[in-house]
């Protein structure tokens, strides 16, 4: 019986990147249209309705923006990590540690001016994000603790943790009894730079570069690149794995912290146990798409917020947060799956034995 | 060379499920319904008292002429590309909901309360549902797209919206923002409305305290905050009227809307010795649990005697829909004033739900007449003598409890079992 296989190209289609998204993204559109008639919507309608809340005018691309940020930096920690083959699954938690950090350096600094509380909020939230990832980092290195499970459970723990604060040491005084933190100084909300897209913005492009350079430039990027694909040619070629796994988790979850910092300065008006609004997981997602490579994550970013934000904004037309959720889902997935096809084909292959070789490392499809 | 290719590839295919995984739960997230408080305390501010009193509603006397000509609607129009639909002269109501609207609850009672503002003023009204309350991009987000589409009122029914939606209204000075049971408002555009339910929750109270055999009525609450003390304390209070050895217990879920939590916590209660159940939550789960041990229930939001009909007893249920009207029709012909609306019985913004058949006749005919003399104003829940959990007299043989000390109040009366943190 002859089947289909993916089998990997030798090369990746040249140029396959915008193909491959555009027919990715077109029968994502197809499929939707079929589902949004189902479910009694005008496929059209909603289609224009969510490039123009995304991309419509400046107001809506500076919106789309203002959530290209969280969604790069979290996508970049995820790359980050990737890059030496390690997952960090916990960034949702960093984020939210990174905030909460952020948030109480805000309370001991209610006095200070703007651009040095924010400067010190933007900074404590790095840190944040760093020592939440620390623990996992140390684990996975000393001892192999799977870093996967410990950084995802760490961000229920964050979660707690906001809990606790706002309940009882963080409790607003002046909340009439509200669980809720206090709110944040007027000093602290981070300047816009045009519309709705704040200085963030450039925080996270230079980040974006910095980091970027590093892992494709620099001798450290290659020996992590090195140390993904082999631990024993890395520790032959003298490079010490347990530092570089150490190293790397913290950068990420750095990262991550940094992203939750400029959250809580740019968007929040006080600490919430959701101001990291999934931000930390749908990062896995723009860290995929990107194929785990720190220079794709803007890109992936900016379509990513402008899905989300559309996805929204087309409920106010009366398409059910179900419908809007699938069809987010489906845009994204189809993407995805097209980045698949420029780097596998599809082969009709012989059953076993045949071409044993090339089907070994991929699925059926 | 080999093993890193392979390596890679399964990474990718890793990722690939992974992401696959994500979207889910990334999309879920923003439902927010695991977030933080949505139906919290009410109006409260230094002159809260006052104006809770006098703000009395009227929805009949409004002026639908004059609700035609909106110019703020075509400012925002006109760099909206998108909806050009007919909007631009129209003079129209979104509200901003929490969850999905569902089959009762919160959300569905806010919604049904849409419904009759659109019906009774014949002013169309949109939603957006699912916003995450804890997310200001997410509430920003959604309130610049109502804007964009020439909505002139905003109507938000979240403790959460409260600091966007502040924010949002010194924005666009032209567009009307209410918010539901915050506490804050400002001169112009932005007032807060919410309502009186610790009222019907006495009468509740009392039939409750009626049912129960084993003297123990279970509590399951969201937040150790004054709406839900003082509903706690009124529902002690109604069931202290009929059966002076009841007691109360109170179990925290630090949640609003979680049918797995609820449940838990219905059943501990239950396990515990109660035979009644009654709850400051949004799901039907407290009503399931009680279902299935043979126990009663007294729900909360909306009547909700079809989700558990053996344990179902009665409910003590919002009717924001004349409300609703009056804010939008006020807003269409000019006339809103914001400011700290804190509606009772006498207004009809909160009521009794159906009552189960096997009451007691004598009981459903207390009820009536309490619920009679608290539509005419004459019967006041907190009233002395009146003593807090710990024994301290409160208020004095004759004495009424000050609009202040209801508002913050964050104790628990007599007979109340459990912290109040």
């Amino acid at each position: 019986m002859i089947r289909p296989v993916l089998v990997r190209r030798e090369v990746p289609v040249r140029g396959g990147q915008p193909l491959a998204f555009a027919v990715g993204l077109l029968v994502a559109l197809l499929l939707g249209a079929v589902l949004l008639l189902v479910a009694g919507d005008s496929p059209m309608e909603v289609y224009r309705r969510m490039l123009s809340a995304s991309f419509g005018d400046l107001e809506a691309f500076s919106v789309t923006l203002n959530r290209a940020i969280p969604l790069a930096l979290a996508g970049l920690a995820v790359a980050i990590a990737a890059t030496m083959g390690l997952w960090n699954i916990g960034a949702e938690g960093q984020i939210l540690f990174g905030a909460t950090t952020a948030a109480g350096i805000a309370q001991i600094g209610e006095g200070w001016s703007g651009p040095v509380l924010i400067l010190a909020m933007i900074v404590g939230g790095s840190i944040g994000g760093a020592l939440w990832a620390l623990g996992p980092a140390a684990a996975k290195a000393y001892i192999g603790v799977n870093e996967i499970i410990t950084t995802l459970m760490l961000n229920e723990i964050a979660i707690r943790l906001i809990r606790y604060l706002i309940n009882g040491p963080w409790k607003d005084p002046e909340g009439y009894g509200f669980v809720q933190a206090p709110a944040l100084p007027e000093q602290s909300f981070l300047p816009n730079l045009f519309q709705r897209t704040h200085v963030g913005l450039l925080i996270a492009i230079a980040v974006l570069a910095v980091i970027g350079l590093m892992v494709s430039r620099s001798s450290w990027g290659y020996e992590l690149r090195v140390a993904g694909s082999s631990g024993a040619t890395a520790t032959y070629a003298g490079i010490s794995l347990k530092r570089k796994i150490l190293t790397v988790l913290v950068l990420s979850g750095t990262v991550a912290g940094l992203a939750g910092g400029i959250e809580l300065t740019g968007n929040a008006t006080r600490l919430t146990e959701t101001v990291s609004n999934g931000y930390g997981f749908a990062g896995i997602i723009v860290a995929a798409l990107a194929l785990m490579r720190p220079s794709g994550v803007a890109a992936v970013a900016v379509l990513f917020g402008a899905v989300q934000v559309g996805g929204q904004s087309i409920k106010a037309i009366g398409v059910s947060d179900a419908v809007s959720t699938v069809l987010q889902a489906l845009i994204l997935f189809g993407v995805i799956a097209a980045g698949v096809l420029i780097v596998y084909r599809i082969e009709m292959a012989e059953p076993a034995g045949h071409k044993a070789r090339s089907t070994s490392r991929v699925r059926s499809a | 060379m080999k093993s890193t290719k392979s390596t890679k590839a399964l990474l990718r295919l890793l990722a690939l499920l992974m992401a696959f995984v994500m979207i889910a739960a990334a999309c879920g997230d923003d439902d927010g319904d695991d977030g933080s408080a949505d139906d919290g305390d009410s109006a409260v501010t230094d002159d809260a008292g006052n104006d809770m009193a006098d703000d009395d509603m009227v929805d009949e006397g409004m002026d639908e002429d004059d609700m035609a000509e909106d110019d703020m609607a075509e400012d925002d129009m006109a760099e909206d590309d998108m909806a050009e639909d007919d909007m631009a002269d129209d003079f129209s109501a979104a509200f901003l909901y929490i969850s999905p609207i569902g089959e009762a609850g919160w959300t569905w009672a806010h919604d049904q309360g849409r419904l009759h503002a659109e019906e009774a003023t014949g002013i169309p009204t949109f939603f957006v549902d699912s916003v995450n309350d804890g997310s200001p991009a997410d509430i920003e987000a959604a309130i610049r797209t109502l804007v964009a589409d020439g909505h002139d009122v905003i109507i938000g029914t979240s403790f959460g919206y409260m600091d966007t939606m502040e924010a949002m209204a010194a924005e666009f000075p032209d567009v009307v923002f209410e918010h539901v049971s915050g506490y804050k408002a400002n001169e112009t555009n932005f007032g807060n409305t919410f309502g009186k339910i610790y009222q019907p929750r006495y009468l509740t109270g009392m039939i409750a305290g009626a049912a129960t055999e084993t003297n123990q009525i279970g509590y399951v609450a969201a937040f150790p905050i004054p709406e839900v003390a003082r509903g706690i304390n009124a529902f002690t209070l109604g069931a202290q009227r009929v059966n002076p050895d009841v007691e109360v217990v109170v179990q925290w879920t630090s949640t609003w809307f979680d049918p797995a939590i609820e449940g838990d916590a219905a059943d501990a209660l239950l396990e515990g010795g109660a035979d009644v159940i009654a709850m400051h939550q949004d799901t039907t789960s407290a009503g399931l649990a009680a279902e299935a041990a043979g126990a009663r229930w007294v729900s909360y939001n909306s009547d909700m005697s079809e989700f558990a009909p053996d344990a179902y007893l009665a409910s003590a249920i919002w009717n924001w829909g004349p409300r609703y009207a009056e804010i939008i029709s006020s807003a269409a012909d000019g006339s809103y004033v914001p400011g700290f609306y804190w509606g009772g019985y006498e207004d009809g913004i909160v009521d009794i739900g159906s009552i189960a058949a096997d009451v007691d006749a004598d009981i459903v005919a207390q009820v009536e007449d309490i619920r009679q003399q608290m539509i005419d104003g004459t019967f006041a829940v907190f009233s002395g003598p009146l003593f807090a959990q710990d024994g301290t007299q409160l208020l004095a043989e004759g004495e009424v409890m000050d609009p202040g000390m209801l508002l913050g109040e964050a104790f628990f009366v007599q007979g109340v079992v459990g912290d109040i943190g």
